[in-house]
C-alpha cells in the first residue's frame, strides 16, 4: 500500500500522530483477535497434554474422519481437506473485497463479499455433516465399557459413534476435545459470517460509499481471516498429527 | 469519518490506492493463494500416507506439519491480515504480547507434561484413566470398522503390549 511513510521511531511517541497509525477500530479489532488466539491457543495445549497422555489409544483421524458426501467408498480426510480449501478460498474473496474497498469500487466489493459468505455457510455446513457422522458412527460400532447408573460398574457395551462418555473410535478425551474445539471454533464461524452478512446488506444499501470508504470491511475481514487462522491449525493437530 | 476515530492519519488518505496499486496487490494476494494450496496438498498427501499408528510417533514428520502450520498462519498473518504492512510498533503490540504468552504457556504444558507422565506422581483419577486404556489396548474397543485397517491395527496393539 502506498501509505506505508515509515515513522521516525524517535519522534512517534511525542504526539500530534498516532504511533501505530491504524485507527481505533482496526486496533480493538486486532486487540480482541489477540485475546481470542489466546483462548485458542490454551485449548490447543490443553489437547496436546491430554492426547501425549493417551498417546497409544489416541484414535487416529484418517479411521475416524472417512466420509465424503454422495461417494460410497472410504475417502480419509478428502472431505477435511476439500473443508480447509473451501475456507481459505473464502479468506481470499474476502481479502478481495477488501482490496476493492480501498479502491472504492463498490460492485467488485458486493462480488467478493457474497463469494465469502457462500464459503463461510458452506464450510459451517461441512462441519455439521462431519458431526453427524462423527455422532453416529460407524454401523458395527464397537465393544467399551460403560459406566451403568443402576449396577454402579462398568458393563461391557457395543457403542455407536461419540458422545461426551464413550467414544467408539477410541478413548472419549478424544470427542470430548474434537466437539469442544471444533465447536468453540465452528461458532466462530457462524459469527463470522452472520457479522459479514451484516456489512453486506450494509455495503448494498450504500453505507460505506456515503461514508466515503469501506474501512468497515477490513475489519470485519481480520475477523475472518482469523477464522481460517485458528482452522489451519485446528486441522494440523486434529487431523494430520 | 466517524466522530469518535483520530484523525492521525485519515483513513482515506492512508487506505486509498489506484488502479495499477490494486492489480499489483491483486497479484500478491492469489500468489499467496497459490503457495497456501500448495502447502496444504502436500500436508495431506504426507497425512494419507500415514502408518496404522498415525504420524504422531515420528518426529520428523511431526515437527514438519508443525513448521508448515506456522508458516501458513505467518502468510494469513501478514499477507491477508496486512500485519505485514503495518508500522513496527502495530506489528509489535499485536505479535510480542502474543509470542510472550504462548511460549510461556507451552512451556508449562512440556514441564507438567514431563512431571505428570512420570508414574511416580501419579493424581487419584489416573488409575481410572490407565485402566481405560488397558480396555482399549486390551481390544475390547479394537475399531471394527475402518476396512482394511482393522486386522493390522489388532497386531500393532498386540505387538504394543509385548513390548510393556
Amino acid at each position: 500500500m502506498s501509505h506505508s511513510t515509515e515513522i521516525d521511531s524517535k519522534q512517534a511517541w511525542d504526539g500530534g500522530q498516532s504511533p501505530f497509525r491504524v485507527s481505533y477500530g482496526k486496533m480493538m479489532m486486532w486487540f480482541f483477535l489477540i485475546s481470542d488466539a489466546l483462548t485458542f491457543g490454551g485449548l490447543l495445549t490443553s489437547y496436546g497434554f491430554i492426547r501425549h497422555k493417551y498417546a497409544d489409544v489416541w484414535p487416529k483421524a484418517e479411521n475416524v474422519f472417512t466420509h465424503f458426501p454422495f461417494v460410497e467408498q472410504h475417502l480419509p480426510l478428502a472431505y477435511v481437506g476439500l473443508m480447509t480449501f473451501i475456507l481459505i478460498m473464502s479468506s481470499v474473496t474476502m481479502v478481495l473485497a477488501v482490496e476493492a474497498g480501498h479502491r472504492n469500487d463498490k460492485k467488485k466489493v458486493i462480488v467478493w463479499m457474497f463469494w465469502t459468505i457462500v464459503g463461510g455457510a458452506t464450510f459451517v455446513a461441512s462441519q455439521a455433516w462431519e458431526w453427524y457422522h462423527f455422532i453416529v458412527g460407524t454401523e458395527t460400532g464397537a465393544l467399551r465399557h460403560v459406566w451403568s447408573q443402576e449396577l454402579h460398574t462398568y458393563v461391557e457395551q457395543t457403542v455407536y459413534g461419540a458422545n461426551m462418555t464413550v467414544n467408539e473410535y477410541g478413548v472419549p478425551q478424544f470427542a470430548n476435545y474434537f466437539f469442544f474445539i471444533t465447536g468453540f471454533h465452528g461458532f466462530h464461524v457462524f459469527s463470522g459470517v452472520m457479522i459479514n452478512l451484516i456489512i453486506f446488506l450494509n455495503v448494498l444499501k450504500g453505507t460505506y460509499e456515503k461514508r466515503g470508504h469501506y474501512e468497515m470491511i477490513e475489519k470485519v475481514g481480520l475477523y475472518w481471516h482469523f477464522v481460517d487462522l485458528v482452522w489451519v491449525f485446528v486441522f494440523t493437530f486434529f487431523y494430520l498429527l | 469519518m466517524s466522530e469518535f476515530h483520530d484523525d492521525y492519519p485519515s483513513y482515506e488518505h492512508m487506505a486509498h490506492h489506484s488502479e495499477e496499486e490494486g492489480k499489483k496487490t491483486r497479484k500478491t494476494l492469489w500468489r499467496v493463494f497459490w503457495y497456501m494450496l500448495a502447502i496444504t496438498i502436500f500436508e495431506l498427501v504426507i497425512g494419507s500416507m500415514a502408518p496404522a499408528q498415525g504420524w504422531s510417533g515420528t518426529l520428523g514428520i511431526k515437527v514438519l506439519f508443525i513448521g508448515l502450520t506456522i508458516l501458513k498462519a505467518g502468510f494469513i498473518v501478514m499477507a491477508f491480515m496486512h500485519l505485514g504492512h503495518e508500522v513496527k510498533f502495530m506489528k509489535y503490540a499485536v505479535l510480542a504480547p502474543y509470542l510472550i504468552f504462548m511460549s510461556y504457556t507451552i512451556f508449562i504444558v512440556l514441564d507438567e507434561g514431563i512431571y505428570s507422565g512420570d508414574p511416580e506422581n501419579r493424581t487419584k483419577i489416573d488409575p481410572i484413566l490407565i485402566k481405560q486404556q488397558e480396555d482399549l489396548r486390551a481390544g475390547h474397543g479394537a475399531h471394527h470398522a475402518g476396512g482394511e485397517t482393522a486386522p493390522a491395527h489388532g497386531t500393532e496393539h498386540a505387538s504394543e503390549e509385548a513390548h510393556h
